[in-house]
């Protein structure tokens, strides 16, 4: 044992004056137990503890042997009384013995977490189940259960003024590049905000452009997808009570790849990224597409298809902008109030709410048929990209397209893809450019992008994470 | 002296010199080269060995000056007052220039898509999406480049329906013309190669100089060969008549296109045209912004905005109409000058070494 009672000539702390800063808290726990020979007084705040746990670790070993728990806790060589006030909220118990005058502080945080399930967000037919928690602990056991490796480090930060979180950036120190990281500790050690609910504001206070539709960093709820983002040179950031991390930096065409694509065959994952991701440029185009055609440039489309479109329009009294805007608002408001409704009801609401309004607004010459199937079809394609994030925005910017081609045509809708384009190129995640590796271009990435290629000719790292080594790097046992 | 920072890799200095070239002339090409009749079709390879012959004086005179532009070398050179003057007349240039771009550009927007409107509002999101483009810098204009001409160069697939509708004999006899309208062809049609002396003022943000004169030149030989594609098959597709009276010849190419679902390609290829345009005007309205910032000696954001706004109003003012055809016109002259120019740029610096190595 080699612990000493030289924190005690330095501050004066006693039990009356933790017991007045913790006046009014009705969890706290002030409990005198008399063992063999002296009183030692516990304290703890019971909600954060688990009754078994503490009785295991701390109220046993003091009545049957109280030398065990000096062997066992950690005493601190030097207390005040707010590490003493920052341990008990954390879930720490105090041990103070009054013949030593000694402070002891015993790990005993136990709170109830939700077990390891399937996840909802980001489900998969094939590879791995499990998905992240809101323990801290558990996730990252999650990830050093799949990357046994002493070069996956991970540093602590507290954030929130207010609400002390903890947070753990987690990255593989000979794999990342030193500038993003200390781009991150910079970041973060300058947050000022006063509670962080989920990590999502972590990510929101991060991001460089705060006034963009596209949101710069990944956040996945998969252990298997943050892995393989580790081994690209990737910086994960996670945060206690959320059920996700943040992976930076991330561009722009990796909203569109599914963590199943790597288990998939190449010539299937390629398929499905391409429809994903022109999918996006689908979902913008087309809606909009019908209303410069109606209202602008009749003349592009061939007779017999405007006849039919005429026909189908011929009894909607509005012009086609404000009927593509009803429409899509409809769509909108059936998808939010099916997400906020309990489950069950839900989904019968948007089966029997998209049917009834379908046909009964056609009949009722509120919109025409086609509109309909091309609504129908954009609201699909909407949901195409893995990333709920992703899929928000391109909703978001579709009603600036479906505007600017009410206003002027098709020249207003390649002057707002013109903008699209141009803004997504100025962007950057992290300072790495968004529109990476196509411009700038990164031979090593379009490997593995829109269209991926077979497993053998990826051998590289990602260039977008500027990884240090271009191979995986060999596991200190190796060398 | 300014903000040098050292951005543009290889594949900037390609697509910048390139697209810049690409505006509105690639769309009335055909006609402009229209005097020498059927054998026009080889003059864009002559134009683009021309740009790439007048591109030797500035790149060398360029590597002498590696940190100046083009403004800061006329007050080196030429003094400070008739420097800034020159530097004054080159801005006013430029304006008309892009104003004649864009203009040229919107009407034709009026005349295909937009009918029964006036180009004040299409002109006015169209000078909003300028300003953000060229306030991101010369690297966002340059990747724009790069994207835009991704986005629209695949349109060279809808020639097909020209070469199979058209005449390969059309192409023979060659040399069936006379000098004087050989000089006409050259004249209206090599305007159509401006834009790669723009290199004079973002050379010193390119980060690999000596490689400069390559990549240029592969910029204009792009260019020469996609300009080319387009005036063998107009070529072959149109008769000499209709050369030399169809105003924008590659519009109506578009419009043989025959496809089920799609009637008017052209509606759609004009308004794709918008990616080129915006690329042309943002990279001469960047350097007007620059022109501005040396004459004024700061580095100022305000500077985009009021030239812009100029530009703008210069656009809306109601000109006769005679007057503004002929200064549009005009303007197509001063840029063979502003192109030879270097030449004496050159003398002058290998004059001004002499003098002062004999001091």
């Amino acid at each position: 044992m080699g612990f000493s009672n030289d924190q005690n000539d330095k501050v004066l702390i006693t039990i009356d004056a933790i017991n007045a800063e913790l006046d009014g808290i009705n969890d706290a726990v002030f409990k005198d137990i008399q063992t063999d020979g002296e009183i030692v007084t516990v304290i703890y705040l019971s909600s954060l503890i688990d009754n078994l746990t503490l009785h295991r670790t701390v109220i046993a070993p003091l009545l049957t042997n109280k030398d065990d728990i000096l062997k066992a806790a950690e005493v601190p060589k030097k207390i005040t009384i707010t590490s003493i006030l920052s341990s008990i909220t954390d879930g720490d118990t105090i041990v103070y013995f009054h013949e030593k005058n000694l402070f002891v502080t015993v790990n005993t945080y136990s709170p109830p977490t939700s077990s390891i399930a399937q996840s909802d967000a980001e489900s998969t037919v094939s590879g791995p189940r499990d998905v992240l928690t809101e323990s801290l602990q558990t996730n990252l056991s999650l990830i050093k259960r799949r990357i046994k490796n002493t070069n996956l480090k991970s540093r602590d930060f507290i954030i929130g003024t207010e609400t002390n979180t903890k947070l753990v950036v987690v990255y593989m120190e000979t794999i990342v590049h030193q500038e993003n990281l200390d781009r991150v500790f910079k970041n973060i050690d300058e947050m000022d905000w006063p509670g962080f609910n989920d990590i999502t504001i972590v990510s929101q206070i991060m991001e460089t452009h705060k006034y963009s539709p596209f949101t710069q960093y990944h956040m996945t709820e998969r252990p298997d997808f943050v892995t393989s983002s580790l081994l690209d040179g990737r910086i994960v950031i996670m945060m206690e009570n959320t059920q996700g991390a943040l992976i930076c930096p991330s561009t722009f065409f990796e909203f569109f790849m599914s963590p199943e694509d790597e288990y998939n065959r190449w010539t299937t994952a390629t398929l499905l990224r391409c429809l994903r991701f022109f999918g996006f440029f689908l979902t913008i185009m087309l809606t909009p597409f019908y209303i410069s055609a109606l209202s602008f440039h009749p003349e592009i489309l061939p007779f017999e298809i405007l006849i039919n479109l005429q026909e189908s329009r011929s009894k909607v009294p509005f012009p086609p902008v404000i009927e593509v805007l009803f429409m899509e608002l409809v769509i909108e408001v059936l998808r939010e109030a099916g997400s906020r409704m309990p489950t069950k009801i839900g989904q019968t609401i948007g089966i029997v709410g998209g049917i009834v309004i379908g046909t009964a607004a056609v009949e009722a010459g509120l919109v025409s048929n086609t509109l309909i199937v091309l609504v129908a079809i954009s609201a699909l394609l909407s949901f195409l990209p893995p990333s709920f994030t992703m899929s928000n925005s391109s909703r978001v910017i579709r009603y600036l397209f479906i505007i600017s081609a009410g206003i002027f045509g098709l020249y207003g809708q390649m002057i707002a893809f013109a903008w699209l384009m141009i803004h997504l190129l100025n962007l950057t995640s992290l300072g790495t450019p968004y529109m990476t590796p196509l411009i700038p271009r990164k031979w090593s990435d379009l490997m593995d992008n829109v269209i991926r290629l077979p497993i053998h000719l990826q051998k590289q790292k990602k260039g977008v994470s500027r990884a240090m080594t271009k191979k995986v790097p060999p596991t200190k046992g190796e060398k | 002296m300014m903000d040098q920072t050292k951005q543009l890799n290889g594949y900037h200095v390609v697509f910048l010199v390139q697209n810049v070239m690409m505006g509105t002339t690639l769309l009335l090409l055909p006609n402009l080269l229209s005097s020498v009749g059927y054998s026009q079709w080889w003059l864009p390879l002559m134009f683009a060995l021309i740009a790439n012959l007048l591109l030797i004086p500035m790149v060398w005179l360029m590597s002498q000056y590696s940190a100046y532009n083009l403004f800061a070398i006329h007050e080196t050179l030429l003094g400070k007052w008739l420097g800034k003057g020159i530097n004054v007349l080159l801005i006013l240039y430029l304006i008309v220039l892009i104003a004649a771009t864009c203009e040229g550009y919107l009407e034709l927007i009026q005349v295909v898509a937009l009918q029964d409107r006036t180009i004040t509002g299409p002109l006015f999101i169209f000078f909003l999406l300028l300003v953000y483009i060229v306030s991101g810098g010369i690297k966002s204009i340059a990747r724009f480049c790069i994207i835009s001409f991704f986005l629209v160069t695949w349109m060279i697939y809808f020639m097909k329906w020209g070469i199979t509708e058209g005449d390969i004999r059309h192409a023979l006899p060659l040399f069936n013309f006379s000098m004087q309208e050989l000089f006409t062809a050259t004249k209206n049609g090599f305007f159509s190669m401006a834009g790669f002396e723009l290199i004079l003022f973002y050379f010193p943000y390119i980060i690999h100089q000596k490689k400069v004169f390559k990549q240029a030149s592969l910029g204009i030989w792009i260019c020469g060969i996609l300009y080319f594609i387009t005036a063998f098959v107009s070529v072959m597709y149109y008769s000499e008549w209709q050369l030399e009276n169809v105003l924008y010849p590659v519009l109506y190419l578009f419009n043989a296109v025959k496809f089920s679902f799609l009637e008017r390609v052209d509606v759609i290829a004009i308004t794709l045209w918008v990616f080129f345009i915006l690329s042309t005007a943002s990279a001469y309205l960047w350097v007007v912004k620059k022109g501005i910032d040396s004459i004024r000696a700061s580095e100022n954001k305000s500077h985009l905005y009021i030239i812009s706004l100029i530009i703008y109003i210069f656009i809306n003012i109601q000109f006769p109409e005679e007057f503004q055809n002929k200064l549009y016109e005009r303007v197509h002259f001063v840029s063979y000058g502003f192109m030879i120019w270097p030449i004496f740029l050159c003398i002058i610096h290998v004059l001004k070494a002499k003098k002062e190595g004999v001091k």
